[in-house]
Order: C-alpha cells, then sequence, then structure tokens
C-alpha cells in the first residue's frame, strides 16, 4: 500500500509533478502518459533523487521522503532506470553482489543463494561470471531486474524496461514482470509505453498529463477511457 | 603431508570459484609480472649508485601515483595534491622517528594513517563538487601544504614539536633495506603490497561501491550504496598510499626538503599517471618512470632534463585525445592482439 499526497515537482518554469494524489495497492500498477508527463519524475521522488516542493509519499506505513536516498534502498526501494545502468567492468553476478552489499543480509552463504536465485529467475544463471560488457540489450535489462530482486525488495519501480526490445524479448519480459510479486513478495510499479505490455501485466494504471493525474483505475478501464485515449493513445496513433 | 596438500587445494577451488573466475590473471599480466619479479632481482647490482637512487625514488613514486588511480580510474576523481600528501606522510614519519626512535615500519604506518585521514579531510568537498571545480579544492590543499612546509621546514631532531635543528641528524634505512641495492629492493616489496592492497579493495564491497559511483551516483544511491562514505574512503586510500610512499622517501633520504613538495609537482604526477594509465599496475610503474627516471636519463644523455617537460606535454596530449588507458593499455592492448593472432594461425 503505497499512498502518495500532494506531491509537487517544478523544474524551473516547467511544473513536472502538480499535487499528485493517489493512492496505490494492486501487486503491478502502470504508470503511463505522454513523453514528458512526469513519470520519471514520480519515480525520482520515490528514489529521492527529486525532492518535491511539498506532499508526501507514505509506504507500508513508513514515510519514504523521510529517509536518505541510500536508506530507501535499505530499506526495501529497488528501481531500474531507464537508460541501464549495468557496470560493463563487473561481472553479472558482481553487479547484483552490488546491490546486497550495503543490505543487511548477513551470512554470505544467504547472499551467493540470493544471488543465484534472481539470476535464475531472470534466465542468466549461466551468465554469472561474464562481464557487464559482454551482455547485449537484452540481458542488460534482466541483470537491473535481477538486481532489483535481492535482499527482500519491498517496492520495485521499473522504468521502462522494455525499451529497444525486440518483440519475443518483451514477451519473457512480461512473464517476469508477472511472477515478482509471487517470488520475491514485491509490489511493482511500471512505467512504460507498450499498452499491450500493461494491459498484460498491470492491474490497476495511473496515467499522467503534463504532470496531472489524469486517470487513475483498473487497466481495462482505463484503456478505454476516452480522455486517456485523446491525451496518450491518440499521440501514439499520430506518431 | 600429500594428501593433507590435496585436501587444502581441491577444497579451495571448490568454495570461491567464482570468485577467482571474475578476475581471471591474463598470460600478459603474468609475463610481465615474472619480468618485472626477474628485473628487481637481476638489475640492482648493475646498476651505478646514481641510477640505484633514480629507481629508489621511481619506485616510490610509483606508489604515490597507485593512490592518484584509486581515485582517478575508480571513481573518475581527479586529486592535484598527492605529492603534498607524500610530503605529509614524510613529516610524520620523521617527526615519530625523532620523538621515539621506534621501527621505521611502525612509524611509516603511522605517517601513512595520518596522511590518510589528510587526504580525506581535503577530499571532503569531492562529496559535493566533482570535475574542476574538485581538481582546484586539492590544488589549494596542495599549496597550503607547500607554504606550511617551505616556512617550517621538516623535522631533523631539533626541540618541540616541528623539532628543526641547526645541523640534521638523518634518520636511518629500515634495517632490511641498509644498502641502496636492499633499498631498491624494500620499495619494490612494498610497491606490490601496496597494488595488492588497492587491488584487494576493488575486488571487493569498496571496489562494487566504487563501480557503481562511476557508473552515475544515482545508480549508486539506488542500490544503497553510501556515496559519501566510498568516496571519502577512496580518498583516504590515496592518502594512506601517498604517506607510505612519504615514509619511503624519507627513508632513503635520511632527510626531507621542502623544496621536493611545491603543488606543482602533485599536477605533475597527476599528469603523468594519465600518461603512463591509471588502470593497472604496468601504468604507474610507467609513471614513476617518467616522473623520476626519464629527466635523469635526458640529462645523462646531455640533454636539459627540463625538455622532459615538453616530452611530457606531447604525451599528455597523446593519453587524451587517443589514449584514455594511457601507454600501459596501449601496451597491453598491442600484447592481447599479438596472442590473438598467433592462437588464429
Ligand atoms: N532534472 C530535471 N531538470 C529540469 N527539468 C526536468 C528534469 N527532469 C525532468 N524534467 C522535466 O520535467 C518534465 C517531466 O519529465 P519526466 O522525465 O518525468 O517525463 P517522463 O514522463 O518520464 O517522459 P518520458 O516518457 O520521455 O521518459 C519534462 O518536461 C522534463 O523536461
Ligand atoms: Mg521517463
Amino acid at each position: 500500500m503505497i499512498a502518495i499526497r500532494d506531491v509537487s515537482v517544478s523544474f524551473g518554469g516547467v511544473l513536472a509533478l502538480n499535487n499528485l494524489t493517489v493512492n496505490l495497492a494492486d501487486s503491478v500498477v502502470g504508470i503511463i502518459g505522454p513523453n514528458g508527463a512526469g513519470k520519471t519524475t514520480l519515480l525520482n521522488v520515490f528514489s529521492g533523487f527529486v525532492t518535491p516542493a511539498c506532499g508526501s509519499i507514505r509506504a507500508f506505513d513508513t514515510d519514504l521522503l523521510a529517509m536518505r536516498p541510500h536508506q530507501r534502498a535499505r530499506w526495501g526501494l529497488r528501481r531500474s532506470f531507464q537508460t541501464e545502468q549495468v557496470v560493463d567492468d563487473l561481472s553479472v553476478a558482481d553487479n547484483v553482489r552490488a546491490m546486497l552489499d550495503s543490505l543487511p543480509v548477513t551470512s554470505r552463504s544467504e547472499r551467493e543463494r540470493q544471488i543465484e536465485k534472481a539470476l535464475t529467475y531472470v534466465q542468466l544463471e549461466g551468465k554469472a561470471d561474464e562481464l557487464g560488457s559482454a551482455l547485449n540489450t537484452y540481458q542488460r535489462r534482466m541483470v537491473e531486474l535481477a538486481k532489483t530482486l535481492v535482499g527482500s525488495p519491498r517496492i520495485v519501480l521499473l522504468d521502462e524496461p522494455g525499451a529497444g526490445l525486440r518483440e519475443e524479448e518483451v514477451d519473457a519480459l512480461r512473464q517476469t514482470i508477472l511472477g515478482i510479486g509471487e517470488q520475491f513478495g514485491a509490489m511493482t510499479l511500471l512505467i512504460d509505453h507498450d499498452v499491450e505490455m500493461i494491459a498484460a501485466t498491470c492491474i490497476s494504471t495511473v496515467v499522467l498529463d503534463f504532470g496531472e493525474l489524469l486517470a487513475f483505475g483498473p487497466t481495462a478501464e482505463i484503456l478505454k477511457d476516452d480522455r486517456v485515449k485523446a491525451a496518450y493513445l491518440g499521440i501514439e496513433e499520430a506518431e | 603431508m600429500t594428501e593433507e596438500k590435496i585436501a587444502v587445494t581441491s577444497e579451495s577451488t571448490a568454495l570461491p570459484r567464482k570468485s577467482f573466475a571474475t578476475f581471471p590473471v591474463t598470460r600478459p599480466t603474468l609475463a610481465l609480472l615474472l619480468s618485472v619479479a626477474a628485473l628487481i632481482l637481476i638489475v640492482p647490482p648493475l646498476l651505478d649508485a646514481l641510477y640505484l637512487r633514480v629507481f629508489i625514488s621511481s619506485v616510490i613514486f610509483t606508489i604515490a601515483a597507485t593512490g592518484i588511480a584509486v581515485l582517478y580510474a575508480r571513481l573518475g576523481l581527479v586529486s592535484l595534491a598527492q605529492v603534498a600528501l607524500v610530503g605529509v606522510g614524510g613529516w610524520v614519519t620523521l617527526r615519530m622517528w625523532h620523538a621515539t626512535g621506534l621501527p621505521f615500519e611502525v612509524n611509516m604506518l603511522t605517517g601513512a594513517m595520518i596522511s590518510g585521514v589528510v587526504g580525506m579531510l581535503i577530499g571532503l568537498p569531492a562529496l559535493r563538487m566533482r570535475g574542476l571545480f574538485l581538481a582546484l579544492i586539492t590544488l589549494m590543499g596542495a599549496a597550503g601544504f607547500q607554504i606550511l612546509v617551505t616556512g617550517t621546514q621538516f623535522p631533523n631532531g631539533g626541540e618541540g614539536v616541528l623539532g628543526i635543528a641547526v645541523t640534521s641528524i638523518f634518520m636511518p634505512r629500515p634495517v632490511l633495506g641498509e644498502s641502496d641495492e636492499a633499498m631498491l629492493r624494500y620499495v619494490c616489496v612494498v610497491a606490490v603490497l601496496c597494488v595488492l592492497f588497492v587491488e584487494l579493495n576493488r575486488r571487493t564491497r569498496p571496489g562494487r561501491a566504487w563501480a557503481l559511483i562511476r557508473k552515475s551516483e544515482a545508480c549508486a544511491m539506488a542500490s544503497g550504496v553510501n556515496v559519501a562514505f566510498y568516496k571519502a574512503w577512496g580518498f583516504a586510500l590515496a592518502g594512506f598510499i601517498a604517506g607510505i610512499a612519504g615514509a619511503l622517501l624519507a627513508a632513503t633520504l635520511g632527510v626531507l626538503d621542502a623544496t621536493t613538495f611545491p603543488a606543482s609537482e602533485s599536477i605533475l604526477l597527476f599528469a603523468l599517471t594519465v600518461v603512463g594509465g591509471a588502470y593497472n599496475w604496468l601504468g604507474l610503474v610507467l609513471t614513476g618512470l617518467l616522473f623520476r627516471a626519464a629527466p635523469a636519463l635526458l640529462n645523462d644523455i646531455g640533454v636539459n632534463g627540463h625538455l622532459a617537460y615538453v616530452i611530457f606535454g606531447a604525451g599528455l596530449l597523446h593519453a587524451l585525445i587517443t589514449a584514455p588507458t594511457g601507454i600501459a593499455g596501449q601496451i597491453l592492448e598491442g600484447l592481447k592482439q599479438l596472442t590473438k593472432r598467433r592462437v588464429g594461425r
């Protein structure tokens, strides 16, 4: 359960988020909206990279904004980035291990078990010792995903994980996202421009437009909403 | 006896298999390591007194450059205070010996630790700044040290906190490095230990944190890395290693002089670290040689040693434009190409 209250962010004259208030409770929640709608900005507020002018975010009865960014990660907040952040000169396992380093997972064997579980889950178990630089786009996205899944995640934020992937890869990604709740016990917030992806994975969906909450509700209804079509899907068709 | 050995080996290969596989010792690296080891054994007796000293100080500045490389190659940070920190380590080591007469190694570690703390303090602005502004702050630190030490000089056995006497008392060499030959071997061993210590950091938690910070601070924070802490750790480690170099320099010469540690030397050593190559130990060896042996060599063949600066300038341009991993990077890349071609045939 995440309660976002009156969150506003402005960059100079641009209102990136305008008094956003919404309660998120489903296991996978979509965030959609046209380019520049404020989707990444919302994730940045979660992560602590952007401090909102006002407002609060409570997640599982914790005041998220009161913690410093790295403490949020330790608390259980995880995220992937719109441009993936796999480190080229670390091995796949070390990329994931770096996430566990600062978490209170005590025993070495438990760490290794979690790394193995996450890598197996994203089907990279054979690549553990390869360098990040040896991976293709899909594998890099999967390493980033695996990173979000170790160390008891509570909230996983995914910023366009499907960008630049081929169709069959997107299918695999879809299955991977759907299993996160059951396998790792985390709630997922998913930003994506791919409406099919959102429809297939998200139980409810938030629609942002110029920093405003345009609509929120069950995904199927949201995607039928005329205002949403006009603001978002219409633009997609026009492109 | 044999059984025991086998048991130990099979266990050690079974357990940390992953971490070893992650960092393979490549054949070129191994070959180079062996040849350097051979050089250390063979070369010292062949050198004349002058070159023995030149090589000792080359190795000492290789050690100092190792610290620069931690910040530059691992964190992408520029520190222009390293030679000043060498001076801090030297100052503390001399002060310690004159005050306590403890064995050199104890004084060296004390000097290194204090130099590490000073390095961390100079690096504190790095938690907020980067690039040019950070470089300028560290340069101001170096200039500050230059002014202080020119005013007070290094301790040489006198009274009081500053310990200045009219006639210098020389600090003796460490027991294992009394002759110049022995001292050369001594500094080489310490250099290897320093490189290994940095390598240990790189392959464990700090190294992973540094890699994430270099990728992007957002990525590091999202991974739970305390960015400020691990940057400070990098500065402390670089300062610690500078302090070791300072202690060795003090031991080699017995006394230190303020004119050895102007801020300009810090800039030069940084530039040469980029030219030599900050990304592996071979580059650091080259850095030490360029910094101390190249000017001596030029003098020897009758060329004004200051010409070295012109050559260094050209080298720096070359490195910045075409060889971001320095001369060492180019050599290792060439070796790799060679072995590949041979395998291909
Ligand atoms: N750090 C920043 N500085 C200034 N303006 C910013 C910054 N970050 C975002 N913005 C602006 O805020 C608005 C929202 O940006 P945001 O990145 O959140 O959009 P988005 O919904 O993620 O878009 P996209 O689909 O293109 O990723 C845009 O107008 C953007 O230019
Ligand atoms: Mg975005």
